[in-house]
Order: structure tokens, then sequence, then C-alpha cells
């Protein structure tokens, strides 16, 4: 047996965080919060449109880091979590691999992004599809899927990198495809830095 | 008045919804990384436009609960923006005032507390999200339009106080 995607996000969708007396959503090993979707991409559009042209990169690689340190440690906390060894873990067969096809499962059933692996080279190389993504919808101009970005670099370095937490920014991801830009689906390559 | 807490997913996009507005979930690294960004800018004023865009969408959110629970008084709709804070994860507040300003103290906060446990105490407020939350909270409050109120952070935990205070003053 390997990852049965359909059950693993059928599993987690049921799965609502919801604060504590203090206001606060501690899961994971993080602190979590829960915002709405029109904030996160109102402000990437406002903070990108204000941007000069020179600083736009700067600015977007801030979006990945942010999406990609969240992704890294709160991975660490979703992949070590009580729900994933129930839900994923028995289903297991393939090492590195099924752990990534969970946590697609994963990101697909809390709403990141509704996507998947296409292609995987055991610590080389992974190309992920998305066809829904909320970040598509932020209106920034150019490709903005800055949260599978880092997401996808995250997981990938937590599967194939040094053990948590010394193998940070092993590899990196680039988006190669957007719905945002017109095209059908949005592609995520990522390879070794 | 209990804000009321429906949460549903969309088994088609996968989308995650709570009262009929899209969410999705991050953790304190996530929003701190937001805030240190601001931070970083020089010649954009990146914190106010991370509190206008906060002031702006929180506020349709508000509103949209207001309208369909038909809140009344300045009271309640104050409550909405109040419990929908503790719901999104992001602390607990206590809020005192009229339609003039007032004061609120922040007794727990997600984005301090997260800031502190990834870098350490800063050397000076960075709650711009919660000054953009304070001023839609009381334009709510008081149906006044956007950019009503002035919200000024006075004390922080994450510069090392017991608790964080927001000034709120009518412009």
């Amino acid at each position: 047996m390997t990852v049965m995607r359909d059950t693993v996000v059928k599993s987690l969708a049921k799965i609502t965080v919801q604060a504590d007396e203090n206001g606060l959503i501690p899961e994971y090993e993080v602190l979590v919060n829960l915002l709405p979707v029109s904030l996160l991409n109102t402000f990437t559009e406002r903070l990108l449109t204000a941007a000069p042209p020179e600083k736009k990169t700067e600015i977007e690689a801030g979006f990945v880091r942010a999406a990609y340190e969240c992704g890294y440690h709160t991975g660490c906390g979703i992949i070590t979590s009580e729900i994933f060894s129930e839900v994923v873990l028995p289903m297991v067969t393939e090492g590195e691999k099924d752990i990534l096809r969970g946590a697609y499962a994963a990101f697909t059933a809390w709403g990141w992004a509704k996507s998947g692996i296409v292609q995987l080279k055991d610590g080389e190389k992974m190309i992920i599809r998305a066809f829904d993504y909320y970040d598509s919808e932020s209106g920034s101009g150019g490709m903005s899927g800055f949260m599978l970005r880092g997401l996808s670099q995250a997981f990938f370095d937590l599967a194939y990198a040094e053990p948590y937490p010394d193998g940070m920014d092993t590899y990196v991801c680039v988006q190669t495809k957007g719905l945002e830009v017109g095209d059908p689906y949005g592609e995520f390559l990522v390879t070794k830095k | 008045m209990a804000l009321r807490l429906d949460y549903s997913h969309d088994n088609e996009t996968h989308r995650n919804y709570l009262n009929g507005q899209p969410v999705v979930m991050h953790s304190h690294h996530y929003l701190a990384l937001l805030t240190k960004l601001v931070e970083d800018q020089d010649g954009i004023n990146a914190a106010e436009i991370l509190r206008d865009s906060v002031e702006d969408t929180m506020r349709a959110v508000f509103e949209d609960y207001i309208e369909k629970n038909g809140i009344t008084s300045a009271q309640d709709r104050c409550n909405v923006g109040r419990e929908y804070y503790s719901a999104f994860g992001l602390g607990k507040m206590i809020i005192t005032g009229d339609e003039n300003g007032g004061e609120v103290r922040l007794v727990r906060s997600h984005l301090d507390e997260g800031w502190v446990k990834k870098w350490g105490v800063h050397s000076k407020p960075i709650n711009h999200f919660t000054c953009g939350y304070v001023a839609a909270m009381f334009a709510a409050a008081f149906k006044k339009p956007s950019k009503s109120y002035v919200v000024t952070e006075a004390a922080s935990i994450a510069v090392g106080d017991s608790e964080g205070k927001f000034i709120v003053k009518a412009s």
C-alpha cells in the first residue's frame, strides 16, 4: 500500500483548529492562526504594488521565506503529530516519498493548495501541480504562488536534507506555471540549491 | 453576545471557511516574518500598508457578520471584532472606550508571543497588524468610515511588557 490521497484528504479535512480560552491555537509545536484569505491577498497585492521595481524580487523572496519557515517548523510538527501518525503513517511503504504524498494531501485538506506531486526523484527533484491555491488571487502581477513555493521547499528539506532543524535551505523551489498568469495549473519545481 | 463560529470545507476546491469567509491556517512564524518584512522595508511605508490592509479587510468581515446577524448596539458590534480576534487565534483583548476613542489591552498575543519565541524580546513595538485590527473594530462599532481612528501601540509584549496596550483616538 502507498498513501491513498483521497482517504487522507477526507480524514484531515474534518479537522478544525479552535482557539483556547486565551484566544491562542497551540498546535503542531507552534502557535497557529486562521486568517481571512482576503487579508493575506490584499496585503500581498498592496505591498508589491507599492514597491519600486528594484525591490519587488526582495519582497517576493520575503513572502516565500515566511511560507518556508512556517512550513519547515510547522511541517515538522505536522509529520510528527498524532493525527498524521494515525491517518498517514499506516499507509507509508515508500519512506520519504510517501511522507511527501501525505504532506501534499494535508496541504490540500487544509486549504493551502489543491496540489499533488507529479514527479519525484529521491533527494534530487520534485514537480508539484496545483489546481487551486489561494494566493493565485492576490492580483499582484506575475506569478504569486509564494505559499506553495515556500511549503514545497520546506517539505523537501524535511524529507531529504539533514534532520530537523539542521536541514534548512538545502533545496530551492521555483514556480514555472501559474493560474494567475493564465496557465491551466500552477507548477512548482524543487531542486538542490 | 457570543460569536457564532460556523466552520465549513468546500470538497471541490478544498478551501476552508469561517462564517462564510475563506480562511487559511498559518503559524506564528508566518505572521512574525510578514511583520519583519514590513519592518525591513525602507522607502515604502510598509507598516501603513499592513495596517490599512488589515483595517479594510477585517472591517468587511465584521460588517458581513453584523449585517447577517442584525447586530445593532455599539458594544455588540465591537464584540464581534473582539471575539473574532480570539477565534482567529490572535490572542485576547480587553476593550474600553466610546466613539471618541479608548484603550485596548492585549493580554495574550499570537504575534508578540510568536515574535519573542522566534527572535526574543525586540527593541520596539511591532504589532502593526493589531493597530489596523483595532481601527477596524472601533469603526465598525461606531459605524464610522475607514481611517476614522488613529491607533498607537503604547505597550508591547514583544518588547517585554506584561501586556500590550493600544491607544485609540478619533481622527
